[in-house]
């Protein structure tokens, strides 16, 4: 050893002891305590189910009983020669829906923030609203309208216009695409919506001083400044069509097309018995492809919120006169509402007061009945999944919001070290389809010695674990918009980090916080595919009674549970943000 | 007292002493299971029918009933994890044939001899799970608005007839088990050479395939599509609500048995079992066959015409390798 070497070489006790100093001072800061509770709920909550669905899958005994290691259940689900031609048709699938929901969102969002389109602000209000509908219902509807037999779409074409066959086939991949581009429009919107208003309107300024006309300003400085959430959104969108079931049992199934979810319903979900190891396995093929999005996801959204730093300040983007083509512009923000919001609600109402569905006739009209609302309000098993699903979405959406403010707090605020494993451990669960969450998560907690299996506990750590990362780009992107110094002087008149963390922090998030929660509590309200696996007899949420409804064939009663839910949905949310706004003031 | 009073003290009397025999139970038990107060059910009967029974025992025994309500398969397999785990949460399983068998194989149920099931035939009475309380009978469904009886299909070979190529929907056999097992037992009805003839030329009249047996039903009564293998009792459901379907005369019509059974670590046994006893009585057997279910009590029928008629001949029971050959194998026939 050299001079120099012995020089830098600290005696091992020197060591310790420093690294006893260094813990010491670590563990002295309450901020400290903070990250290590919420590093261990967020951990235990993400890794916990994730290690149990890989043990699921390298086991050979079914759920509940101790197996051997094997590797049979990889063996068998990929190498498959059939699989892969379904990956491609998944990819197919989920590519156009995302990128159809991209269009339509950034029109939606693009009218309503940027120009001085008439109604814009009704608009920008309406397109959050097929957020609240069970995506199982807007499928529904979309078939009753465009079934290439007797929808109500292809009639009106066929009886009004005199045409021989209606020009739609819902029951296509276009079909099935533009249906799921429409579930998916809402959550793009918010996202793209965010960053146009997050914008810092001096660079589109200076194009302009420069010369750029309005087109040329959007095309050079406004997309590309927005090109990080409009892949966000995309990325995000494109998990979620992968991962999504429901839409493709409806349609793909009579148009004879397979995607890799249907794939893994014949073969292991919906198999007799069922081959929970098989679903398990599938379900880690389609997390690891869900995780590699994500990160692309994280990757874009971290580069939004440099952006926003930069514009952390108090101002409007200016408004784009679109002179007397913003009458046509509103035509087609109202039109795409009509596609997203409007055509499928009526279809709904209709579904409510037939005794029946059926294509309307003069008949119909004397038939309508109230039948489907009365049972709604008599029947006691409706009020349980109501009563039920208020309790998990208001406590599911307070927790998360809760947990979510205290680690974008750490991963935004502080420099503690590890911070970034919040925002993975987060990110996890993310990418779990719901079944394939609800899976591990039977797995992990039928032999937990906290009797939580079979309770409505289960689906509540299901809902924060699964939608936590929904509440934690809600805060995130507020608390970077917080100036520091609020938090410096709280700290110089002598309030430690709880107090601080109470009377500065959290009122100066409170958008934020309510925008996320309002989120949570409209999904929370309708979310049943991962219900479906844990809900037990007594605790039924609104999810799983929807979808049993559907199944025996109750469509009224569904489409009336459904109005209702919507109901509910409108009135939380506007409580929400009247308490936010009065907070505000 | 009043002339009125006696008649009506003695009406009451004599309608108990009626009542009495239709869910035959003794008092002991009812009391016994009022002290557990409810009674956990997983089963796979639909919301109406289930209502319809539920109420019965809510107001005869006086126990709530909290029922999980799946897929036949989702029920057996929420109850196998639960078994095997060492968890009782469920008190009884109703379910088809299949699953009970798999279940009963594996130990989960307690032996229960109901005083009901002594009202069920002989040839209704499983030596494993007891009475086949009810049975799903599959059949040929069609709309009256669009085809005309006299033009209907009169067998299941008509199906293959050109003029119902493509105006035909069936749940997909590879993947919903129920119809899986009912084109496999086609050589019940058909014997072997002629079934194998009738399941390729049935695939080759593009059927609409849908996910199960209710969807399929939901499509000739919106008038989506005109014909439909489905369960004949969605004629009167969907009658009832105005629906214009009506039934192929069949004869023999293949279908599943459904059966009860006691969980062998109910944590409400005694109220499982006076659930069990009235679930066979004959009261909601009569409840069930009014709600459209075939029931296996002599004289009992659902109000559909031509009940009384209909021959009933069970499938096969498949075991899960079975299954999954079944359906690979119509996976080559029906969706190439």
């Amino acid at each position: 050893m050299s001079a120099d070497e012995r020089a830098l070489t600290v005696p091992p006790s020197t060591t310790t002891a420093w690294s006893r100093t260094r813990l010491g001072a670590f563990l002295s800061q309450p901020v400290s305590w903070v990250f290590i509770f919420v590093v261990g709920i967020i951990g235990f909550l993400s890794l916990y189910p994730t290690f149990f669905l890989f043990y699921g899958s390298l086991t050979d005994a079914p759920l509940g009983v101790p197996g051997h290691f094997t590797l049979g259940n990889y063996i068998r689900a990929y190498s498959d020669p059939e699989a892969y031609p379904l990956l491609l048709s998944s990819f197919i699938f989920g590519l156009g829906a995302s990128g159809l929901s991209l269009i339509f969102a950034l029109t939606l969002a693009w009218i309503t923030i940027r120009t001085n389109a008439p109604f814009r602000r009704i608009f920008e209000l309406t397109a959050i609203v097929p957020n609240i509908l069970p995506p199982i219902l807007v499928s529904i509807s979309w078939v009753m309208l465009l079934n290439p037999s007797n929808g109500l779409i292809n009639g009106f074409f066929v009886k009004v216009l005199g045409m021989e066959k209606g020009p739609f086939n819902i029951y296509s991949m276009t079909g099935l695409i533009f249906v799921e581009s429409l579930i998916l429009t809402p959550l793009a919107f918010l996202i793209v919506a965010a960053a146009l208003k997050s914008m810092d309107p001096s660079l589109e300024e200076s194009a302009k001083t420069l010369g750029s006309n309005e087109f040329g300003v959007m095309r050079r400085v406004t997309f590309p400044l927005i090109r990080p959430a409009i892949l966000a959104a995309g990325t995000l969108n494109f998990v979620r069509a992968v991962e999504s079931f429901d839409t493709p049992a409806i349609i793909a199934l009579p148009a004879r097309i397979e995607v890799f979810t249907t794939k893994i319903w014949r073969e292991a979900l919906g198999s007799f018995p069922t081959n929970h190891n098989l679903a398990a396995t599938y379900g880690v093929g389609i997390l690891v492809i869900a995780l590699l999005f994500v990160y692309l996801y994280r990757h874009f959204t971290s580069q939004v919120e440099n952006f926003s730093t930069v514009t952390g300040k108090g101002f409007r983007p200016h408004q784009i006169d679109l002179g007397r083509w913003r009458f046509a512009a509103s035509g087609l923000a109202l039109l795409l509402l009509v596609l997203l919001v409007l055509l499928p609600l009526l279809v709904l109402l209709l579904v409510a007061v037939l005794p029946y569905y059926h294509v309307p006739t003069w008949r119909t009209w004397h038939n309508l009945t109230l039948d489907h609302f009365r049972y709604v309000w008599a029947t006691p098993r409706v009020h349980r999944a109501f009563a039920n699903s208020l309790f998990l979405a208001l406590a599911g959406a307070s927790i998360c919001m809760v947990l979510a403010s205290l680690a974008s707090y750490i991963t935004v605020r502080t420099k503690i070290v590890g911070r970034s494993l919040i925002d993975g451990l987060v990110f996890i669960p993310w990418a779990f389809p719901g079944t394939a969450m609800a899976l591990g998560l039977l797995w992990a907690y039928v032999d937990f010695p906290i009797p939580i299996y079979g309770t409505i506990w289960i689906i509540l750590i299901a809902y924060v674990t699964r939608f936590l990362p929904y509440g934690l780009r809600a805060v995130s992107s507020t608390i970077i918009q917080v100036h520091k110094e609020l938090e410096e002087a709280s700290v110089v008149c002598g309030a430690g980090f709880l107090s601080t963390f109470r009377r500065v922090l959290i009122p100066m998030m409170r958008p934020g916080m309510m925008a996320g929660w309002i989120i949570l509590v409209t999904i929370f309200l309708r979310e049943f595919s991962a219900t479906l696996f844990l809900y037990s007899p007594g605790a039924e949420p609104l999810g799983p009674l929807l979808y049993f409804l559907y199944l025996d064939g109750m469509r009224g009663r569904v489409a009336a549970i459904g109005l209702v839910i919507s109901v509910v949905s409108i009135i939380l949310i506007a409580f929400a943000q009247r308490y936010s706004r009065w907070e505000s003031k | 007292m009043s002339r009125r009073f006696y008649w009506a003290f003695a009406s009451f009397i004599l309608a108990t002493f009626i009542a009495a025999p239709l869910f035959s139970q003794s008092a002991d038990l009812v009391a016994a299971a009022k002290k557990e107060s409810k009674v956990v059910v997983y089963g796979s009967l639909e919301s109406d029918v289930a209502d319809a029974a539920f109420k019965g025992v809510k107001s005869k025994i006086g126990i709530d009933v909290d029922y999980w309500r799946a897929s036949a398969t989702k029920v057996m397999d929420r109850g196998l994890s639960e078994f095997r785990a060492g968890k009782g949460v469920a008190d009884v399983f109703l379910t088809n044939d299949n699953p009970m068998q798999i279940m009963f194989k594996e130990g989960m149920f307690a032996k229960y001899d109901s005083p009901s099931a002594k009202e069920f035939t002989k040839e209704a009475i499983d030596p494993n799970l007891g009475p086949r309380y009810r049975n799903v009978i599959i059949g040929v469904v069609y709309n009256k608005d669009i085809i005309k009886p006299a033009d209907a299909p009169k067998s299941l070979e008509d199906l293959v007839k050109p003029q119902y190529r493509g105006k035909l929907v069936m749940p997909d056999p590879t993947q919903h088990t129920t119809t899986t097992q009912w084109v496999a037992s086609l050589d019940k009805l058909m014997g072997k050479e002629k079934a194998a003839k009738f399941i390729r030329d049935l695939a080759a009249q593009k059927p609409i395939l849908v996910e199960s047996l209710l969807p399929a039903a939901e499509r000739v009564a919106t008038g989506e599509t005109p014909v439909a293998i489905t369960y004949v009792k969605y004629v009167y459901i969907y009658g009832q609500r105005g629906a214009p379907l009506d039934y192929v005369r069949l004869g023999k019509f293949m279908g599943d048995g459904h059966y009860l059974a006691l969980n062998a670590k109910a944590p409400h046994s005694n109220a499982g079992k006076a659930f069990i006893d009235y679930f066979l009585g004959a009261e909601n057997m009569r409840a069930l066959a009014k709600a459209g279910e075939f029931v296996n009590r002599k004289g009992i029928y659902p109000p559909l015409p031509d009940a009384d008629k209909i021959e009933f001949v069970e499938m096969y029971d498949l075991d899960s390798k079975a299954f999954a050959e079944k359906k690979k194998e119509y996976q080559q026939i029906f969706l190439r």
